[in-house]
């Protein structure tokens, strides 16, 4: 699993560099604050952390062999992960609504719709990926099938798509 | 268990300062800065307490920090000089 996650950060640290790229180069760079409710995305931050919290204590608790607390720790992160969806889905409507396009937007630099609905939608998909990974951990643990190492897994993924949201959170929202 | 809604608490802590820091008047430099130390932090700690990282060995502590922080830090390094090159050239001799 490590490995996968390496080479799948990887991955995003390409995008980021190359946002960083085109970051530099342009000139007329949307204010953020402009473009985005920084609390609407504080918000999305707020479940992702959370959902982190869940999954990890679901993680413990199957350490402990307490699957029943495990099972709910786990559907409690899904629910998590699909609030979050919801919320993404939400946003990119809105932006689309107002004119955000992958080649143009009505604030400034024309790369900036491309890079927003690349790294946004590429951690979305992580986010789904995720989601479905936890239902099917979910239910294999309803059937008593699935194992410490499964949850761990499963765990160690979703962290690392909590950690990716740091950085462009950070880097796309913030800074 | 509690320790991972201590960790919580704590990224939470870190997330509202970053975003009283976006709205608080400090240079660009010192902003740049605060976000960029916060968010490794962050990075930090969720790799350390959430993924267990602190209890894996070197080894695999060093291929993930070094094989995710240090590339991206390295490929961003060797691409940025291009970009600010470009874009001085496009302030200067204005677009094509």
């Amino acid at each position: 699993m490590w490995w996968f996650i390496v080479t799948d950060g990887l991955l995003f640290a390409g995008f980021l560099a190359s946002y960083g790229y085109g970051r530099i180069l342009a000139f007329n760079w949307p204010h953020q604050a402009e473009v985005f409710s920084l609390k609407y995305i504080a918000a999305m931050t707020f479940v992702l952390i959370s959902s982190s919290a869940t999954m990890a204590s679901a993680v413990h608790a199957m350490a402990e062999d307490k699957r029943r607390d495990a099972l709910k720790f786990v559907v409690l992160t899904a629910i998590g992960g699909i609030v979050f969806l919801g919320m993404q889905a939400y946003e990119w409507s809105h932006l689309i609504g107002e004119g955000a396009r992958l080649v143009r937007n009505p604030w400034g630099d024309a790369s900036f719709g491309a890079y927003f609905f690349l790294l946004t939608g590429f951690h979305g998909t992580h986010v789904l990926t995720g989601v479905v990974v936890l239902v099917s951990t979910a239910i294999r643990l309803a059937g008593s099938r699935s194992t410490k190492d499964g949850v761990e897994m499963a765990g160690l993924y979703w962290h690392f798509v909590d950690l990716v949201w740091v950085f462009i959170f950070t880097l796309f929202y913030l800074l | 268990m509690r320790g991972y809604w201590i960790t919580w608490g704590v990224l939470l802590v870190v997330t509202v300062a970053m975003l009283w820091a976006d709205t608080a008047t400090v240079p660009r430099l010192a902003f740049v800065v605060f976000m960029v130390a916060t968010m490794l932090t962050k990075a930090s700690i969720i790799g350390a307490n959430f993924m267990h990282l602190r209890a894996e060995s070197a080894g695999i502590v060093l291929t993930v920090v070094v094989g995710l922080i240090v590339t991206a830090v390295v490929l961003f390094v060797l691409i940025a000089p291009d970009a600010t090159r470009i874009h001085e050239m496009v302030n200067h001799y204005g677009p094509r």
